[in-house]
């Protein structure tokens, strides 16, 4: 048994590495190899387009400049060996639009408000979907679940953009019972007083009740699917046979039986929050990784680009893994060997 | 929906806390969130935005050319300078006089220690902002007096001081006293900033979305304070990001922004119909404030049908400006024909002038000459406007052609189509055919969402393409990938609705984008365009402008150096290396609720689009309405 699980999570484990590395490389390489997405030549162009004088002998000598001070001369190989070094080292080098601030620092300012935010929302529109959702398939009766039903069809399609902005005129500025934006109110200095953390709390809430209320639907219909489906399944229908109470069936049987495609949609959900979410940012104003990386991106700030996605590779990875562990735990039908 | 937000949203607020409202000016930081909020080393690069008020109110440069016509009066201004810049006959060496009694933020007195202390730093460190440009021009620099710095140039230069002349921005002078003990300049953050402005930094956000700065009680001793002895309104002046226009609007009828940087037109319109308190910088149509830049179709001339002049004369006279100004703009765009923002004095300098030339102009077609110039554009897009949306339009013309541009390119396809005929070009059921026998296929690259009324025109114009017969579509890309691909030109069957003519606005000389357009600045395609010539137009006539340029002195000849941009003008018409459109007009829109003194079309004091360093004057026009 111990020498199945030991085999099963050396396995597992090597894979997660393979999957990190290969991760890595990809994003390495990718702002690499698009013609013309050269820091230096952004940094300038920059410059340019914001209306700065630069003509043209001091434009071709800053470039040059920069392309030393950003450290991306030599080949790609050279650079790709020196990353590896420095990444090693916990380095994972300086943001070359917000030169020399280290990408660390920049992602460390970012991380906890959409860490906060999304966790908090990711976990809580999981428990109410897989739970209501639960009851809504096998009991499939009563006049909340329907009405649930209805409203989580309803609020689905709904673009997120307008569904927030929606929330926003109505609590924020019709209402007045929310702010409008921020992640706490401004002049105020971060710190832990419970005036600071009841605005944190209070500038959270339209953004979390935002993304609960789009997120839930779909765990919602997706166990009560699941359930539906699971309650057929002859265990199911041996135990009720069995005799066993009905809440017994409910729980050990059709719950622990329908929650493995949940639980592995919650562990890469979570593994996807680094990705940010940029349209909760900008409607809000919260700040977080969406903005991050989308500027990373259009400024071809190749090591900030590469530091948050190694965050999310290494967090996709990490919860595949744990997925891996865990199921068995859950489902006694998975089993160490793989099989 | 902007109308019903307006409706919904009169009266929330939300105060700064111990700030009475009326005590500060909340004004929005168009790049919304700064990613880099600690760091305030403007010259050693790294901060991620320029509209926080860290060049608007804090830090300065020597002069200043308003876009308008500044604030008293001339577009000239000497801010940190005394006077103008003094060459030396060979234009080796320029001399500046700096003003007495101004003092840094700390209290330290501004002196030319500071000047040259800048200066060194800079050309030491080619990479730092400015360095390069330092390096490549400044032989020596020195003091002969605390208030007399000589720049000893490498080659002769008459156009140096422009590093030191902001428009929008410009190399800012560093306080010696702090930069001196830093070791490295570049690592170093410059937090919190010391300025000769009249504001101070109070706080900012650490996440970036907000900048609280704070009159210095020894305003008298910054530089607005010396050079023009009147103290700014607000007390306290609040840059913060705001990244969608609904809620920019909301705010607004909230008078909870009191100037909104941009906005697309129908936002601004709204806001003009329904807050009696908006100020905008036209009162009524068309309401925006026409920047110095001039949006263009920019075609890469390396690249095969665009190499002839006929087939882009065509494209010109496919394009219905009348529908594009509609359809882009709602009717409140700034037209130009020629090759020069239609904005600030250029009109006076430049389009009085050159009209007369324009109607008269004739290209060939055939055997005929054909007189492409259309004077009645600005009356039909008048009618349009008002026919299609209601606006009230003034009747006299030559206030039109102040308001909306004096004329533009005929609408004329049957033209077109014979200059296509004349190069080879053939024309079956509807479709236009390249000499070999290709479709002709144009893809419009042009920004996404950043800047809507860049994509509507795109639209607009792909849409008269394929009336016109060529299967042209519309690329949007976020502004950094569009300026990238153009720069390297590398794109098939592409062209670009951009900008690469910008001018200071206040002052005639165009050397300041033209001179890139030198063909010993050529850069083939696959190479990035070294500045302003993303077209690679390469022009004999053009050089021996851009030579002629040189030669002439800033200050003293402008009668030449208006008579050059006329001849530059001229050949850009005959050729039409880009296609101009209209200025980039800027839906500033302000709230006079709190505040009042905005700059307008009445008043154009200076440019009231928040970004630019320029609005640095308009602190001391703005003074309270009472209101609490």
């Amino acid at each position: 048994m111990w020498k199945n699980f030991l085999k099963y999570l050396v396995g597992r484990l090597l894979v997660c590495l393979v999957v990190i590395f290969i991760g890595t490389t990809i994003t390495f390489l990718i702002p690499r190899i698009i013609p013309g997405a050269n820091p230096a030549e952004v940094a300038v162009r920059r410059l340019q387009m914001a209306g700065t004088y630069l003509p043209p002998e001091s434009a071709e000598r800053m470039r040059q400049a920069l392309l030393k001070l950003y450290g991306l001369e030599g080949t790609i190989f050279e650079q790709y060996i020196r990353y590896w070094r420095e990444f090693l080292r916990g380095n994972l080098g300086p943001s070359f639009a917000s030169f020399p601030t280290p990408v660390l620092v920049l992602i460390s300012r970012s991380i906890p408000w959409t860490v906060g935010l999304l966790a908090l929302t990711t976990v809580i529109s999981w428990l109410v979907g897989t739970i209501l959702g639960g009851i809504a398939g096998y009991k499939n009766r009563g006049l909340w679940m329907k009405i649930f039903e209805v409203f989580s069809n309803a609020v689905r399609p709904i673009p997120y953009y307008i569904l927030a902005l929606l929330l926003l005129i109505l609590f924020a500025y019709v209402l007045k019972w929310f702010p409008t934006g921020g992640a706490y109110r401004i002049g105020m200095n971060p710190s832990f007083t419970w005036s600071y953390i009841s605005s944190v709390i209070k500038h959270g809430f339209l953004p979390a009740l935002s993304l609960i209320l789009i997120g839930v639907g779909g765990w919602f219909l997706n166990m009560r699917n699941l359930v539906s489906n699971v309650s057929h399944e002859d265990f199911v229908v041996f135990a009720s046979h069995m005799n066993l109470k009905e809440d017994i069936v409910f729980r050990s049987y059709v719950m622990k039986g329908a929650l493995p495609p949940q639980i592995t949609g919650l562990a890469l959900q979570l593994g996807m929050i680094f990705n940010g979410t940029i349209i909760t940012e900008i409607v809000f104003n919260y700040p977080g990784l969406g903005m991050l990386i989308y500027t990373a991106i259009m400024q071809a700030d190749f090591n900030l680009v590469m530091g948050i996605t190694l965050f999310s590779i290494i967090a996709v990875a990490v919860a595949t893994f744990l997925i891996d562990l865990t199921l068995p735990l859950v489902d006694p039908r998975i089993q160490y060997t793989g099989k | 929906m902007l109308s019903f937000l307006a409706v919904f949203t009169a009266f929330a607020q939300e105060a700064l806390p111990g700030i009475p409202r009326n005590e500060v000016i909340i004004i929005e930081d168009p790049s919304g969130r700064s990613l880099n909020p600690g760091r305030f080393n403007i010259w050693g690069g790294g901060v991620t935005s320029w509209s926080t008020g860290l060049q608007q109110l804090c830090l300065a440069s020597l002069w200043y050319i308003d876009p308008d016509q500044g604030i008293e009066g001339d577009p000239w201004i000497n801010l940190l300078a005394a006077e103008p810049p003094i060459y030396s006959d060979n234009y080796k060496k320029m001399t500046v006089k700096l003003r007495k009694g101004i003092y840094w933020s700390d209290g330290v007195p501004f002196t030319a220690d500071d000047v040259v202390f800048t200066v060194q730093t800079l050309k030491a460190n080619p990479a730092m902002t400015w360095g390069a440009y330092m390096e490549v021009n400044v032989d020596k620099v020195y003091k002969t007096d605390d208030y007399t710095v000589v720049f000893e140039l490498k080659k002769p230069n008459g156009r140096f001081h422009s590093i030191f002349t902001v428009r929008w921005a410009a190399c800012y002078i560093m306080p010696k006293h702090i930069f001196e003990k830093v070791k490295d300049p570049i690592a170093f953050d410059f937090n919190p900033p010391v300025g000769t402005g009249p504001y101070v930094l109070k706080a900012y956000d650490p996440n970036g979305y907000w900048f609280l700065w704070e009159l210095r009680s020894d305003w008298e001793r910054s530089d607005l304070g010396v050079a023009f002895k009147t103290k700014p309104g607000p007390k306290y002046v609040l840059y913060k990001g705001v990244a969608s226009p609904e809620k920019k609007v909301m705010d607004q009828m909230a008078h909870e922004l009191d100037i909104i940087h941009d906005l697309p037109p129908e936002g601004a319109i709204t806001l003009a119909q329904t807050n009696p308190y908006c100020v905008t910088w036209f009162d009524g149509w068309p309401w925006a404030h026409p920047d110095p830049t001039l949006p263009s179709i920019i075609m890469n001339h390396e690249r095969y049908p665009y190499n002839l002049k006929e087939v882009r004369w065509a494209l010109t006279l496919a394009i219905d400006i009348v529908q594009v100004v509609l359809q882009s703009y709602n009717g409140c765009a700034t037209i130009s024909p020629i090759h020069i923002p239609p904005t600030g004095k250029y009109p006076e300098w430049y389009f009085d002038k050159i009209e007369g030339w324009l109607k008269n102009f004739t290209i060939k077609v055939g055997n005929k000459e054909f007189k492409p110039y259309d004077p009645e554009i600005p009356q039909k897009i008048a009618n349009a406007v008002k026919y299609a949306f209601g606006y009230k339009v003034p009747d006299d013309p030559n206030v039109l052609k102040k308001m909306i541009g004096y004329g533009w390119w005929k609408y004329a396809p049957d033209v077109a189509e014979e200059l296509l005929k004349s190069v080879g070009f053939t024309k079956k059921g509807g479709k236009w055919y390249l000499p070999d026998g290709k479709p002709w296929k144009i893809n419009i690259l042009c920004e996404a969402a950043t800047r809507s009324v860049m994509t509507r025109a795109a639209v607009a114009i792909a849409e008269q393409w394929r009336k016109f017969g060529i299967d042209a579509q519309i690329e949007a890309v976020e502004p950094s990938m569009l300026w990238q691909r153009m720069n390297y030109g590398e794109d098939p069957d592409t062209v670009y609705w951009a900008w690469c003519i910008e001018t200071w606005g206040g002052h005639p000389d165009l050397f300041w984008f033209l001179e890139s357009w030198h063909s010993e600045y050529y850069r083939p395609t696959g190479q990035a365009v070294v500045a302003k010539n993303p077209m690679r137009y390469k022009s004999e006539r053009i050089d021996k402008v851009i030579e002629e340029l040189r030669k002439t002195d800033f200050f003293k000849e402008i009668n030449k150096l208006i008579d050059l941009g006329i001849e530059y003008v001229k050949i850009c018409v005959e050729d039409m290396p880009i296609i101009p459109l209209f200025s980039y007009n800027v839906f500033t829109v302000c709230d006079g609720y709190y505040w009042t003194g905005y700059p307008t079309a009445k008043d154009p004091y200076t440019n009231p689009v928040p970004n630019w360093a320029n609005t640095r004057f308009m602190f001391i026009k703005l003074k309270p309405t009472g209101r609490k």
